[in-house]
């Protein structure tokens, strides 16, 4: 399969993956475990959402914006089988902070925020601080991939497991609770 | 805003192939090879070319060298000379007027329209200025993998193809199947190529 019918055939896999994650974010309050780190982040669902729904001419698209508790309007899309294709999410990891956007589809990343640090303080144009620099930032950058990866992986594990209708049907409770909030 | 910026957009890419063994002795060949150069100075059209991510008019790396530890950091810019399509059809409608005046005649035909055309964007380009565009990436040797700094689907196309004509290697960009073959083990692969989509509701 080629690329272009990879990303259309398969487009559902990443925006499901957001949605589970939205679901797994919402289930303990904004924290999540990572097995493979074997410690919680936070990941919290901030004021942008991109919902889609149908396909081709009937393609919709929906943005919603609001505070944390006010994605009511993007809950409901989901109880109306919108599906997640875009999220702003803030991303905690050892007391480090990223504000990144995902987008489901395509899983890009999206408005990278690195987090502030000590390290990249050291401004000067010498060679060996230019270095050390950069490989702070391209080690910020690759830690915000990392978690993804490894909330993908938890996601995939379960997806591609028999305990999915289990997960499935308390994702459909939520959604549905959700509509009625 | 690239790598060295608080804030960026980026995709991943897998490296395909297999990278030569004395890497750092191929990749200065063929960065050299392929630094940025300018066309201020001349009527070229277009010019694409690596530079410093420290700074776009460093095709020499004196400013921040490529290697930083187990990573390749480059920015690939892109120079290029563009006239706005009202711009020329201004042009275009003007020299027409000039020609059938001079002519003498009600109306040109296509031939000659074409003609006009092809010579009026053939002027103009000389005189627009080269409009600068600098994309960061990082190439993580040890998992031979790509960050590109750039979510702009052109922009994606014309790196894949230079990243090839320089390194002789492919890109394949990480969508989301992809990325789930390469997370997940071996025998869990035929579930995940079964999958389908499920409703939530």
């Amino acid at each position: 399969m080629d690329l272009v019918d990879l990303i259309d055939e398969k487009r559902f896999l990443g925006q499901e993956f957001l949605t589970w994650l939205w679901f797994k974010s919402d289930e303990r309050g904004g924290t999540i475990f990572l097995p493979e780190s074997g410690s919680d982040i936070q990941l919290v669902f901030e004021k942008h959402m991109l919902l889609e729904y149908g396909e081709g001419e009937a393609h919709e698209k929906v943005i919603c914006r609001g505070l944390q508790t006010e994605l009511r309007e993007a809950r409901t899309g989901l109880a109306m089988g919108k599906k997640l294709e875009q999220a702003r999410v803030q991303l905690i990891r050892d007391d480090h902070e990223w504000h990144l956007t995902l987008r489901g589809s395509l899983m890009e990343f999206q408005s990278v925020r690195l987090p502030k640090t000590m390290e990249n303080s050291d401004e000067s144009d010498a060679p060996e601080a230019m270095e050390a620099r950069l490989l702070d930032q391209i080690g910020l950058y690759e830690m915000a991939v990392r978690t993804v990866d490894q909330l993908y992986r938890m996601f995939l594990e379960v997806r591609t497991s028999k305990g999915w209708k289990k997960e499935l049907s308390k994702m459909q409770a939520w959604v549905a609770k959700a509509s009625t909030i | 805003m690239g790598l060295l910026s608080r804030s960026a957009s980026f995709v991943r890419y897998a490296v395909e192939g297999e990278v030569p063994k004395n890497f750092w002795d191929f990749a200065a060949g063929r960065i050299a090879k392929h630094a940025f150069r300018d066309i201020d100075e001349s009527f070229e059209e277009r010019s694409v070319g690596w530079v410093s991510v420290a700074n776009m008019f460093d095709n020499a790396f004196a400013y921040a060298s490529y290697a930083a530890g187990d990573y390749l950091v480059l920015a690939m810019r892109i120079d290029e000379r563009k006239v706005a399509s009202k711009v020329l059809s201004k042009f275009c409608q003007k020299e027409e007027e000039r020609v059938k005046k001079a002519k003498q005649v009600p109306r040109l035909n296509r031939a000659q329209r074409m003609e006009i055309k092809e010579s009026v964007t053939l002027s103009l380009m000389k005189r627009a200025l080269p409009v600068p565009a600098v994309y960061d990436m990082c190439w993580n040797l040890a998992e031979n993998t790509v960050l590109f700094f750039s979510t702009n689907q052109k922009a994606q196309e014309v790196f894949e193809e230079f990243f090839r004509e320089v390194f002789g290697l492919g890109l394949m960009l990480q969508v989301p199947y992809l990325v789930a073959e390469h997370l997940l083990p071996e025998e869990q692969r035929p579930a995940l190529a079964e999958l389908e989509p499920v409703i939530f509701v």
